[in-house]
Order: C-alpha cells, then structure tokens, then sequence
C-alpha cells in the first residue's frame, strides 16, 4: 500500500493532527505565510473540504444520519477527492503541501468510534505518506474549555453516537480522550511527532519551523 | 482469490441476484419475490444505489464527471453500507427473506476493472454478511449488447468510459463489459455463483431459481 513506503514525489507533505482546540490550524496558518514570504509555493488543504462530498456531509452529521461506518467511508471520499484533485498534482509539480488534519485523524476517530483498526488503515491505504505528520497533544478538558467558549461541541465531535453519556459535555470527555489514546499509539507505528499543545503560540510557531526548515534541508530547500 | 467469510448469524435469508446491465437481473426478481410472498414469507427487495444518504449524490457527481477510480469505489462502499445497516440487516433480523439486485460482486468486478486492487476492495467489504444464496446471469457479450442498445443504450460509466478504454462508444462498451464478465467468471467459483444461462427463456430462469430457493427455504435455516 502506498501509505506504507515513501511517496518518491519532488514536493513535500506536512501535516498536523490533534483534537479540536490544540491550536493546530492556528501553527499550520502561520507556517503558511511564513513559507509564502520566503517565496517558496505552497498549497494548503484541510479535512473535509472536497467540492465533491464535503457539504453532503455535513448536512448528514446535521441529521444525525452516519454510522460509525458511513462516517469513516465519507471522509475517506472527501480525503481521495482532495488527494487527487490536490495533493498529488501539488506534489508532482514539487509545492510544500500543508495538510490540516490527514489520514491520521480517521485512524484515530474511526477507531475511537469502534471502527475496526485494520479495517480504516486499509480504506486509507492509497494515501501518500507524509514527510512530516506532528501530533498536537492537549487534554480533553482543556480541547473542551477551547471549543464550548463560544458554542457546544456538535454531536458527533462529542461522540453522542456512541451514548457514552447524555450529557454532550461529559460525553466529549470521554470521546476525546479515546481519541487522544489513538493518537498515542500512533507516535510509535507512524512516527508522528509528538508536540505539547500546552505552550504558547511563538514558542510552538519556534519549534515547527525547525522541523520544517530540517526537512526542506534534506530535500536541498535552503530557508 | 479466496473465500474464507462464514455463514451469517441473523435469523432471516440473504439471496443476492448479480450479473451485468441487460442480464434481467430485475424481472428475475420481481417474479422470484411474488413466489416467495405467494408461499406466505416476509421478502423484502433492494437494489444497488438505492440509499437515502448518497444515491442522488452518486447520480449528480456522474452527472457531473467528478469521479476517480477511488471516489467511484468509496461512494458505492458508503452508498452500500447505509443500505446495509438501515435495511438489510434490520430486515434479515426480522426474519425476512432478502433479496438483493446486485451485492458486493458488482463492487469488486467493477472495482477492479477501474485498475483498483482487488485485496483491497474485499477488506473494504469484508464486514458484509455472506449471502444463503447467490444468482448469477451469465450472459454471451454479445447477446448483452444488444440488450442494452435495445433498450437503455450505451451508459458513459457502464461502458467504462471514464478509464479510457477507447474513443469509440461501441468498442468501449463491448471492452469494459467483457472485462466485468471476466471477473465475474473468476469470482464465479470462488464463491458459489449458481451460474444460469441467462439466454433462457424468462419462465425457465425462474424455475431454476425456484428450485434452489425452495430447497434453501426447506433447510430448516429461515427459524
């Protein structure tokens, strides 16, 4: 499977993972600008965002309508909508491609939703394997403080399908935290990069883009 | 190729009718559900593509040219499951007797003549329950294409033309029909088609049917 060996194209792939309220985007964002205004071409593509499929999504999660299965097989939809309409041509005409969120974040949900582990590495099997996949890593407590400043977390984001508690609040708890255990798992069969989400913005901003400017060096990119 | 899925659990009966477009596969099971129905069983109908969660997203996104290989597999998947655990499943634990126009050979025929890797799409499918009993209506190629042009005429997908066999519509057809047929023959063995010539008169197809159907319904297996 072509997730298992490295992809041998001229561009490279970043991306970065972790629950909602990390600050991940947050890092990818600054990343971005900063590559931009050392000239460099860039591309940028996020989780559920294909034309293809990504708006009949979410009018499902709205309705309630998906099944741990039909979930994980519609973001799998979304995810080779946008590897082949984007991340593959960016990465044959040799971009810096920066992925909000990659095949990790199935691995990790899917399976948190009770998917069968082997079953999703499968589905994801004809992905490209990153040069760089870090994993942004804060408690469930404070991703939940993050995110229900402003609204409450959304029924599957809490893991309602799972009726791991009524009450949605507790229930993200609970769903996060399997999700942030599948992550875990994932520094040591993937080599995900483990990064405390706990810092400040500058000082984690200071950290990726050593990562970056180590990984550009190695493929001849001088920053 | 190999076979290694086990017998299913639920209470009712799983009968799968396959074979390519213009093979019958419907009048054969309108007429096999009035008998089942006359002998006084619950039956239950249910084609392929026929979801509420993404049929008519299937349909437009043809309309539209916007599928890949992949795409086009990974939509029938989700199209497939939402059938399978909002219908099927709920209807073979009532003890119904289910029949279904098409089931998971139709994906991995059409799968891999798009190019994609036949491994894979089995794992993709290997939580589906293994049916009592499958149908096949084999049909000469070149009955089958004057079926079609007699009737429905040449499809875009289901002459294959989105993988490029040839600018011609009549070649591409007869190219992407014969290599369906040809995985149909390979699958043939490895799981148990009952092959019907499928150029029998309509009332003799059904007799054969029948036949197998009654004997399965006799086996003590529908409680």
């Amino acid at each position: 499977m072509r997730l298992s060996k490295p992809h041998g194209l001229p561009g490279t792939l970043i991306c970065v993972e972790g629950i909602d309220g990390s600050g991940k985007s947050t890092q990818l964002a600054i990343l971005r600008d900063w590559l931009k205004a050392k000239n460099l071409d860039v591309i940028f593509t996020e989780w559920n965002s294909s034309d293809l499929i990504s708006q009949t999504t979410k009018k499902a999660k709205k309705k309630n309508l998906l099944s741990p299965r039909t979930f994980s097989l519609l973001h799998a939809v979304d995810f080779a909508d946008r590897l082949e309409q984007i991340i593959i041509p960016a990465m044959k005409a040799g971009f810096i491609v920066l992925a909000d969120r990659y095949v990790y974040t199935a691995f990790a949900r899917d399976v948190a939703r009770g998917v069968d582990r082997d079953w999703v590495r499968n589905l994801y099997g004809f992905a490209v394997q990153p040069d760089l996949a870090l994993y942004y890593n804060i408690s469930a407590e404070i991703s939940l403080e993050r995110i229900c400043s402003n609204r409450a977390p959304s029924f599957y984001e809490a893991g309602m399908d799972l009726k791991l508690s009524n009450n949605p609040y507790k229930s993200y708890v609970i769903f996060q935290n399997r999700v942030n255990e599948e992550y875990s798992a994932m520094v040591d069969e993937y080599g995900l990069v483990r990064i405390d989400a706990n810092n400040t913005i500058h000082t984690k901003q200071v950290l990726l883009r050593k990562y970056v400017t180590e990984l550009l060096k190695q493929k001849g990119i001088e920053i | 190729m190999e076979n290694n899925r086990k017998a299913h659990n639920h209470k009712g009966l799983l009968i799968v009718i396959e074979g390519t477009d213009g093979s019958g596969k419907s009048t054969q099971i309108e007429l096999l559900r009035r008998w089942i129905e006359d002998k006084s069983y619950g039956c239950m109908v249910s084609e392929w593509k026929t979801s509420r969660l993404i049929a008519n997203v299937i349909d437009d996104a043809k309309d539209r040219n916007l599928l890949n290989a992949t795409t086009f597999s990974l939509l029938y998947a989700a199209d497939f499951a939402d059938r399978l655990e909002n219908t099927i499943i709920p209807a073979l634990d009532a003890g119904f007797v289910v029949l279904l126009d098409r089931y998971t050979y139709t994906a991995f025929a059409r799968d891999v003549v798009r190019g994609l890797d036949f491994e894979w799409v089995k794992k993709l499918y290997d939580y589906a329950p293994e049916p009592d009993l499958i149908f096949y209506l084999d049909m000469p190629i070149d009955i089958l294409l004057k079926r079609v042009i007699g009737t429905t005429g040449l499809d875009y997908w289901e002459s294959g033309r989105d993988i490029g066999l040839s600018t011609d519509f009549y070649e591409s057809f007869k190219i992407y029909q014969a290599k369906c047929l040809e995985q149909y023959n390979k699958m043939k063995p490895v799981y148990n088609f009952v092959s019907i010539d499928g150029t029998l008169p309509v009332e003799d197809i059904h007799n054969i049917m029948i036949e197998h159907v009654e004997k399965l319904l006799e086996s003590g297996k529908l409680e």
